[in-house]
Formats: C-alpha cells, sequence, structure tokens
C-alpha cells in the first residue's frame, strides 16, 4: 500500500507545477482530476491498517487516514466550486496569471495538508505544518488588496510565531524522549508512544502546553486566533473553505499527536484541562463574536473558531464515545464549512458584498446555492439529520457521562449561542424577502454542483456512516488511548 | 551559599557568554531605530548562534552540528540578511521609529518578561550535556524578547525580524536540550526558514509596495 | 630598596596620596589625548596643576544670599574622596586595615553623599544652571542607582561578601572566574556606570560650555578660587577613584603590590597610573565616537546599564553563570 501514500503526495505536486505554466483550462482539469484521485486514494486507505512507506518516513495510522479523508474531501470538492469560482469573464480575477496561480496554490497547498498527517514523527509534522503556513499566506494576500495584504501579514506573522512555539515544543519532546534513546534518535509516533511512559513528566508537561499554544494559534484557539477572521474573509473563496475546513484540522491533528504522547507520558488529567482551558474560552468568545458579526466570511470564521472549540473540549472529556464524536466532527465540519463557505461564495458574488446588512433576499437571487446555503448554516449549527448532529450528539452523551458534568453543559450553552448569532444573521440575509434582489439565477453550475455534493456528505454522515468508516473512527480513537 | 560552590568551567562559563551575547543581541534589536540595523544585528545574533553550534560540536564530537553551524551560518548571516537587505534596497524609508513605548519603558518591560522566562525555566529539571543548562533560560528568554519586539513595534522589518530572531532563540534552546537531533530535520527545519523568510520578503514588498511605508499603522483596517 | 618594608598605616596613607596627587595628572592627560585625536595641540599633561595653583592662590566670592552650605559643600565633597581609597583596593591585593570600614555599598554611599554635598552647595546660590545641574545630577544619580544595587547584588553572590577586595581576588584566581557571565556583565554594567558617574558621553559633553547640555558641569557654575579648586580637584579624584574600582576591582586586577615591599608597592603606583591613563584613552576613544543623548534620551542608556547588572544577578542565581 506504500504506493499509494507516495501517489497521494505526488499527484497534487505534479499538478500544482503544471498549472503554473499550463492554460487555465487544463489547469482546472487537472486540478479537479487530482482531487479526485487523491480522496479515492484516501478512501482506499481506510479500511486499510497502518501503512508505511518510504522506510518509514511515511506513514499512515487510522488517525492520519481520518484527518486525509477530510483534507481530500475537500480538497476534491474545492477544486469542483473552483472551477465554478473562476467562471466569470470580466473580472480581474478571472486574468489568466490569476487564475493560474491560484490553481497552482490550491493544489500545492492541499498537497502540503496532506502531507502532514502522512508524515512520521513530530519533527517532520511541524515542517509539513509549517509549509502549509507560508503556501496559505500568499493564497491569502492573492487578491492583492489592501486587505488582503493586511490578512495575509497577521496571518503570516502570528501563525509563525505560534509556529515557533510549536517548534520548541517539539525540542522539548525531543529533550524528554532523550531521556530513554540517548542523545541521537528520530522522533517517529511508534518509536515515542512505545516509550513514553519513561519520560520525564514535568518536560513532556511543558512540551505539551507549548505545542497547544503553537499549534492551537494556527488551529484557532482563543485567545490565539486573532488571524483566523481576516484571513478566512480576505482570501478568495476556495482558499477560505481550505483553511477552514481542512487546515485547522490538520493544525488539530498536530496537538493530538502531542495528546498521544503526553497521554501516555503523565496520563490524561493534564492535557484534558489543557485542553478543556482553550475550548471552553474558544466556544464562548466565538459564540459572542457570531452575535455581533455584519461580514459574512467573518460569521464562518468566527463559527470556525467554535467548532475548534468543539473539537478541544471534546477531547478534554474522558468517555471514549466524545473521542469517536471528536473525530467524526473533523470530517463533519470540513464538509459543513466548505459547503457554506462555497454558499458565501456564490452570495458575494452575486450581491457584490460581504456586508449581510445589504444582503437581502439570497433564495430569491439564488434557487439552489441560497436554499443550500441556509441548509448548511444550520448543519453547521447543529441540526438533524447532518453529521454535526451526530458528532456533537456523541461528544455531548460522552460529556454527560463525565464526572465533570459541567463540561457538557458548558458545550451546549455555547453551541446555542453560536448556533443563535449563525442561523439569525444568515437566514435574514437569505430568506428576507427583498423587491431589489438582483436577477435569479446562479452564477454556475459547478458552485452548485459542489455543495449537493458537500450536503449529500453531511446527510450521509449524519443518518448513517458507512460501516467502515466508523470502524476507522474506533480505531482511531483507540490509538488515542480511548478504548470502547 | 551554595553559590560559590559553583564556578562554571572555562569552557561552559565561555558557552554561556556566547549565550549571553545572543539575547544582548535581542535586547539591541529591540531598541535599534534603523531597519537596517536591525538587520545587521540579526546577522550578529546568527552569527553568534552558529558560533555556539561549533562550540558545542568541538566540545561534544557531534559532527552532524559542524554541518548544520555551516549551512546556519551561510542561510542566516549570509543568504536571509542579503535578502531582506536587498528587498528593502529602495525603500526610501529607512527609519523604522515606530516604538509605541519610549525605548526605556521597553526595555523594562523585556527585562521583566526575561526574568519570567528565566524562572519558568529555572523551575524545570534539565540537565544537558552540550550546554550548561542556564543557557535554556537565556534561550527562553531571547524567544519572549522575539515575542516583545514583535508587540511593541509597528513596523513590517521589525516583526519579520523578531519572527527569525525567534527562531535563532529556538536554535539555542535545541542546542541546549537536542544536540543530538538528527541532521535531516535540522536541515528541514532550516529549509523551512528559508521558506518562510522568503513569503515574508514578499509580503513585506507587497505591503511597502501598497502603503509606501514600512509602518504597519495602517494596518488596522480589519477588526470584529 | 626592595626589602624596605612599609607599614600597613603607611601604605595606606600612600593609598590615599595616591589618588589625591595623581589625579590631576590623569585628568590633565586624558584632556591632552583628546584634543591631540580631535587634531587639536591641547593643554599641557600639567595644566590642571597650574589651574588649581591659579585658583587656590584667588579670593573666595560667596554669592550674598549663599549661606553656610556653599562654603562647607565642596570641603564635605573633598573630605569624602579622600575616605574612599581607603575602601578599595588601589594599591594592594591584600586588605588595608580600614579597609574593612565600608563595603562596595559603604563606598557607593560617601561617593553619593559627596555629589549631594556638591549638589545642595550648588543649589544654595539660586542660580539658575546651578541649580539645574543639580537637579539633573540628582535625578539621574538616582535612575542609575537601581543598577548599582545589582551590580553590588551580582559581587555579593560572586563572593559571598561585598567587598571590593575579595571581587578583585576571585578575578585573579582564575580565568574561569574571569570568563564567568556574571562577572563579564557586571564589569560591562560598572563600566556604564563609570560613564555615566564621571559625566562622558554620551551621557554629557564633559568639556561643552552650552550651560543647556550640562548635568555635572553646571553644579560648580556659581563657584570661585579656592573652593571651585576644591570642587574640580574632587571631581578629578573621584574620576580616578572610579577608574581605579574598574580596573582593579573588575576588568584587570591584576599588577597590584602583593607585599609590604615598598619596591613592589611603588611598582603598584607606576601600573594603576598605566592603568587609569589606558582607562581614559578608552574613554577618550568612546567621546570622539559617539554623539551626546539628548537629555531625554539618557534614560536609555540607563535602562542599558540596568539591564546587563540585573541579567548579571539572574544568570548567577540560576545555575551558577
Amino acid at each position: 500500500m506504500g504506493w499509494d501514500l507516495l501517489l497521494v503526495l505526488t499527484v497534487p505536486l505534479a499538478v500544482s507545477v503544471v498549472c503554473w505554466w499550463a492554460p487555465v483550462a487544463l489547469g482546472r482539469a487537472l486540478t479537479l482530476g487530482s482531487g479526485l484521485l487523491t480522496f479515492v486514494l484516501a478512501a482506499v486507505l481506510v479500511p486499510a491498517k497502518t501503512t508505511t512507506a518510504l522506510s518509514g518516513w511515511l506513514r499512515a495510522d487510522a488517525l492520519s487516514v481520518v484527518f486525509l479523508v477530510a483534507v481530500t474531501f475537500l480538497y476534491a470538492v474545492t477544486a469542483i466550486f473552483t472551477i465554478g469560482y473562476m467562471q466569470p469573464a470580466g473580472d480581474a480575477r478571472t486574468t489568466a496569471t490569476y487564475s493560474r496561480r491560484l490553481l497552482a496554490g490550491l493544489n500545492l497547498f492541499a498537497w502540503a495538508m496532506a502531507m502532514t498527517p502522512l508524515v512520521n514523527g513530530l519533527a517532520l509534522l511541524w515542517v509539513a505544518i509549517e509549509v502549509t503556513t507560508v503556501i496559505s499566506a500568499l493564497l491569502v494576500a492573492i487578491d492583492d488588496t489592501d486587505r488582503a495584504t493586511e490578512a495575509a501579514w497577521k496571518y503570516v506573522l502570528i501563525a509563525s510565531m505560534g509556529l515557533g512555539i510549536a517548534l520548541l515544543g517539539t525540542i522539548i519532546m525531543y529533550y524528554a524522549g532523550a531521556s530513554v534513546f540517548g542523545s541521537a534518535y528520530e522522533l517517529f509516533y511508534p518509536k515515542l508512544l512505545g516509550a513514553a511512559g519513561h519520560f520525564p513528566p514535568q518536560v513532556v508537561r511543558l512540551s505539551f502546553v507549548l505545542a497547544v499554544l503553537g499549534y492551537g494559534t494556527k488551529m484557532g484557539l482563543v485567545p490565539v486566533h486573532t488571524w483566523l477572521p481576516d484571513a478566512h474573509s480576505e482570501a478568495p473563496t476556495p482558499v477560505s473553505a481550505l483553511l477552514s475546513g481542512a487546515l485547522l484540522a490538520v493544525s488539530f491533528y498536530a496537538i493530538l499527536r502531542f495528546y498521544e504522547v503526553t497521554e501516555r507520558a503523565i496520563g490524561p488529567e493534564f492535557p484534558r484541562n489543557v485542553l478543556l482551558a482553550f475550548g471552553v474560552a474558544s466556544i464562548l468568545l466565538a459564540a459572542l463574536y457570531l452575535a455581533s458579526q455584519r461580514d459574512l466570511k467573518r460569521l464562518l470564521a468566527y463559527s470556525s473558531v467554535e467548532h475548534m472549540g468543539v473539537l478541544a473540549i471534546g477531547m478534554s472529556i474522558s468517555s471514549p464515545i466524545a473521542v469517536v464524536g471528536v473525530l467524526l466532527h473533523v470530517l463533519a465540519h470540513a464538509a459543513a464549512k466548505g459547503t457554506a463557505f462555497f454558499g458565501a461564495g456564490s452570495v458575494v458574488r452575486k450581491f457584490g458584498t460581504k456586508d449581510m446588512t445589504r444582503i437581502r433576499g439570497g433564495i430569491g437571487a439564488l434557487p439552489w446555492t441560497g436554499p443550500m446555503l441556509v441548509l448548511a448554516v444550520l448543519a453547521l449549527s447543529g441540526m438533524p439529520p447532518f453529521g454535526v448532529f451526530r458528532s456533537e450528539f456523541l461528544i455531548v452523551s460522552g460529556g454527560l457521562a463525565d464526572p465533570r458534568g459541567a463540561v457538557a453543559a458548558v458545550l451546549v450553552v455555547g453551541v446555542t449561542l453560536g448556533m443563535l448569532g449563525l442561523s439569525w444573521f444568515t437566514t435574514r440575509t437569505m430568506l428576507t424577502p427583498s423587491p431589489d434582489h438582483p436577477p435569479r439565477g446562479e452564477t454556475s453550475n459547478w458552485i452548485v454542483c459542489s455543495m449537493v455534493i458537500g450536503l449529500v456528505a453531511l446527510a450521509v454522515l449524519g443518518v448513517h456512516p458507512p460501516g467502515q468508516l466508523s470502524d476507522l473512527l474506533t480505531r482511531a480513537a483507540d490509538e488515542l488511548g480511548a478504548k470502547i | 551559599m551554595t553559590l560559590l560552590g559553583v564556578v562554571p568551567s572555562t569552557f561552559s562559563g565561555g558557552a554561556e557568554a556566547l549565550a549571553l551575547v545572543v539575547l544582548l543581541t535581542e535586547f539591541a534589536m529591540l531598541r535599534a531605530p534603523l531597519s537596517r540595523s536591525q538587520i545587521r544585528l540579526y546577522a550578529f545574533q546568527s552569527l553568534a548562534v552558529s558560533s555556539l553550534a561549533v562550540f558545542v560540536a568541538a566540545t561534544q564530537h557531534i559532527d552532524d552540528l559542524y554541518v548544520l553551524a555551516g549551512l546556519s551560518f551561510v542561510l542566516k548571516v549570509v543568504l536571509v540578511p542579503g535578502i531582506v537587505l536587498r528587498l528593502l534596497g529602495d525603500s526610501p524609508v529607512d527609519l523604522a521609529g515606530s516604538n509605541r513605548f519610549g525605548v526605556a519603558t521597553m526595555v523594562l518591560f523585556a527585562i521583566g518578561i526575561s526574568v519570567f522566562g528565566f524562572f519558568v525555566v529555572g523551575s524545570l529539571p534539565v540537565h544537558s550535556h552540550s550546554l550548561p543548562a542556564p543557557a535554556l533560560g537565556l534561550a527562553m528568554a531571547v524567544i519572549l524578547v522575539a515575542f516583545l519586539l514583535v508587540i511593541l513595534r509597528a513596523d513590517v522589518v521589525s516583526q519579520a525580524v523578531g519572527f527569525f530572531s525567534l527562531e535563532n532563540g529556538v536554535s539555542v534552546a535545541s542546542l541546549v536540550v537536542a544536540a543530538g537531533l538528527p541532521l535531516i530535520v535540522e536541515v528541514a527545519f532550516l529549509f523551512d526558514l528559508l521558506v518562510a523568510v522568503v513569503v515574508f520578503g514578499v509580503l513585506m514588498r507587497v505591503h511597502h509596495g501598497r502603503a509606501k511605508t514600512l509602518s504597519t499603522e495602517t494596518l488596522d483596517r480589519l477588526r470584529g | 630598596m626592595g626589602d624596605i618594608q612599609l607599614a600597613s598605616a603607611q601604605i595606606q596613607v600612600l593609598q590615599v596620596l595616591t589618588i589625591v596627587v595623581f589625579s590631576p595628572l590623569v585628568s590633565g592627560a586624558i584632556a591632552h589625548l583628546e584634543a591631540r585625536w580631535q587634531g587639536r595641540r591641547g593643554p599641557r599633561i600639567l595644566q590642571p596643576y597650574y589651574d588649581l595653583a591659579k585658583l587656590f592662590s584667588k579670593e573666595t566670592l560667596v554669592p550674598e544670599d549663599a549661606g553656610w552650605v556653599f562654603v562647607v559643600g565642596p570641603m564635605v565633597a573633598f573630605m569624602c574622596y579622600m575616605v574612599v581609597p581607603l575602601l578599595i583596593p588601589v594599591l594592594t591585593t591584600y586588605p588595608m586595615p580600614l579597609g574593612y570600614m565600608g563595603d562596595i555599598l559603604g563606598g557607593a554611599f560617601i561617593l553619593a553623599l559627596a555629589g549631594f554635598s556638591v549638589a545642595l552647595a550648588a543649589a544654595e546660590t539660586g542660580g539658575p544652571y546651578a541649580q539645574l545641574g543639580s537637579s539633573r545630577a540628582m535625578t539621574f544619580g538616582a535612575l542609575i542607582e537601581p543598577s548599582i544595587l545589582f551590580i553590588t547584588f551580582t559581587v555579593a553572590l560572586l563572593t559571598t561578601t561585598d567587598l571590593p577586595y575579595f571581587e578583585a581576588a576571585a578575578a585573579r584566581a582564575s580565568l574561569s572566574q574571569v570568563i564567568r557571565p556574571a562577572h563579564l556583565l557586571v564589569a560591562l554594567a560598572f563600566f556604564l556606570v563609570v560613564l555615566n558617574d564621571t559625566g562622558r558621553i554620551p551621557v554629557e559633553t564633559h568639556s561643552s560650555t552650552l550651560e543647556f547640555g550640562m548635568i555635572d558641569e553646571a553644579r560648580t557654575l556659581e563657584h570661585s578660587g579656592p573652593l571651585f579648586a576644591l570642587l574640580r580637584w574632587g571631581s578629578a579624584m573621584k574620576q580616578m577613584i572610579l577608574y581605579v574600582l574598574l580596573v582593579n576591582v573588575f576588568v584587570a586586577p591584576w599588577g597590584l603590590a602583593g607585599s609590604r615591599a615598598a619596591g613592589s608597592v611603588l611598582l603598584a603606583i607606576v601600573i594603576l597610573l598605566g592603568k587609569a591613563f589606558g582607562v581614559g584613552a578608552i574613554f577618550t576613544v568612546i567621546d570622539n565616537s559617539f554623539s551626546k543623548l539628548r537629555l531625554f534620551k539618557i534614560t536609555e542608556f540607563m535602562a542599558g546599564a540596568f539591564l546587563l547588572a540585573i541579567l548579571a544577578v539572574l544568570v548567577l542565581y540560576l545555575g551558577g553563570g
């Protein structure tokens, strides 16, 4: 199966290079092909046991595959959306150079994010995440407006500083390992996990805190989330979707890898408390910001902060069912947030503004993407029958069984508050009838198509996840030390 | 009084003094009024870090570290400052005079935060073969002051240099606690830094081209 | 001559006399060197002695409103400067009988008392520039005080006492003592303190005649005749005392007399003068290569000195640095 991993890592990279030179039409086709292919390759890995390649430097266990599936799924639907996003002519955004850059960047970005869960070892993990940062920073700046430049600068600065801290955490974890392995060794996961019980606790603790702080910056945990709304709102929509659905998730993956080691070294109590603190702060602050947002894409960005809070809180709950819920939430959030951003992109294109006080009658103007945006937002707010409902339900039911029942209560309150802001604004912009909305009609069928796929996936996750997927989630939760 | 007993050996005294140079350079960057002098200070700091790597390589007989020291010399002393200075080449605004606080206040802040760093690390049971343990405290102080540099100075060069020197601080820390880190990983770190520098440089240029200034005072449009 | 043994009391007196007698020489040499570097011919090296002689032969003018403090101030200061050499290693590696009278802090207090009495005497006249100088001198004196305190702490931590003799002995003992970061930092911090206390650039242009930039110099503007001579002489002594502390305690505590033999003590005087000229030369270079800081930027300089001093304590406190 090693060829599978290699293929996942070479195809997007090669396509990216081709896109930089090739005509836009060819680039679009290749991007679509690459997206679909990598998703299929990821799906092939779902039932497989741990796969390794390149003499152990690449490794995909169940946990990796969960995140790989999330990334490649979003990559594939974003590829579909991007075709539609580039279609209307006569816009500065559709010049050939811009399109080629965007396509090349998207593929490269997806490549880096797919690489993150596949590399073996904490050090390479850091390298991969840093690569995602620099590529995505350029993608945020690609629109070349004042606001985009500002957002990109803040993003690259804050995220890089955060990753500096994460690097320190990695090095300190290395030091913890050195007490067992001697001064020179590779930071491979199985090796670390095997010996974690003998690591000095104090050092592991510091390392974990630094890692959460550092990778948490990329993941958008409060209080180190400040770059997130800016970057998400100013980036081109396909980039926003990937940032929110996939990039935040892989940053969470990095934290989970540290969690694994820490949990085996000093037990689950400490890492859970750390995650709980960040999670509660994120969910509550995001709920407040959601209630006072006017910018459509910023609204979705704060919703991402909220969902990252849900993930962190979910991990802080000790029951296995909550951990399964967390992993399902990663997948569901990727699908839901991607779809919502696609809808937002469609609305923004149609109305020419992101200001929600000036958008009215969305459903009238956009017969397909309008209602689907509403559905996606409802899915994000945790409405059945979508995947987010199932995952949050699992987390909360795990939390109710937890000795600290208050955690579940905080979670429910936070999610409800968040839902209030999210659905209030969206439904107002979409459902309020308005006589002078722009002429009825979709901007592109590709956009509709991407959203349909997203919603179908969400519904499948919510109603009845495929057996092999559930099996995968259970195995991944098992790896995280939550045995069912 | 136990302190009298532990006179450090000439070796560790010298190593610590080098680490101290790294920290003092960080303070100098905090107060340096000119963008270009900040970049030169960064080059000097990187030189100190590279020397420290050679020092550890020689005393611990870790040959990989020679390679690393050489690479980081080429990259951080020559290439990165060169690139950034080149990018700044045609910007007429040389003054980074963008302090939100007076220099003395900034230095006092930085002293405070360094003390914090020292004590955080001091409470850890760190035993290092390669460098004296207080060097880890110094590295932590470098990292924290680098944060201060990014926060307190409002111009793109200071902020970028803040990030680069943060990486220097982490390098010192890694020399203390992880001198045996595999070479391939270290090289990957350095390569990443180079990519990040290019991105920082591109964005700095874009910002300068748009705003006609290196100051970040205008970057306040995105709120809420 | 080599076998003539001096009594402790004699050496003690010799310490004070060395400072009293040779301090104008050091000042003259520095002024001469400075002029040379600036391309001027400059005053004679012995010029300060002629100046003092001239001033002592003049009458004393006391402003009408000034009280007794105006007269007593310079004398108190001069006496203070004569006491400090008793406490510090001027000529010998071994402590003198009166050397235990006070530690570094004690010496600093006596120096501060001297500065205070000069400031008081200057303020007594009511002259605007003299008062300006006094208030500035006291302000910056207060700002540099934390650095001096932390230097003292460091010395105390390094040697478990705060007697200057022991710090010098520690540095002489081994190379690792000299190269240890705490020692380097504290020496550097003290260097900055000396730079400030002797009124050199970047804090003050010591040879300027522009009253607005003056700090220490402005305090003597109202005095004349013998009182002015005492002030001038006192400030030369203060400068030399600080140089002695810098070289004999921190930077280069070598070349001091190790025995009571008259020959070695005399040799120590010669070496001391050489070292003082050396320090003076360094200060002259700094004088000629930097510009004076604006008055409100002097705090930056103080912050720098404080940074070095506090780092010295920190590296020492956390693991022996």
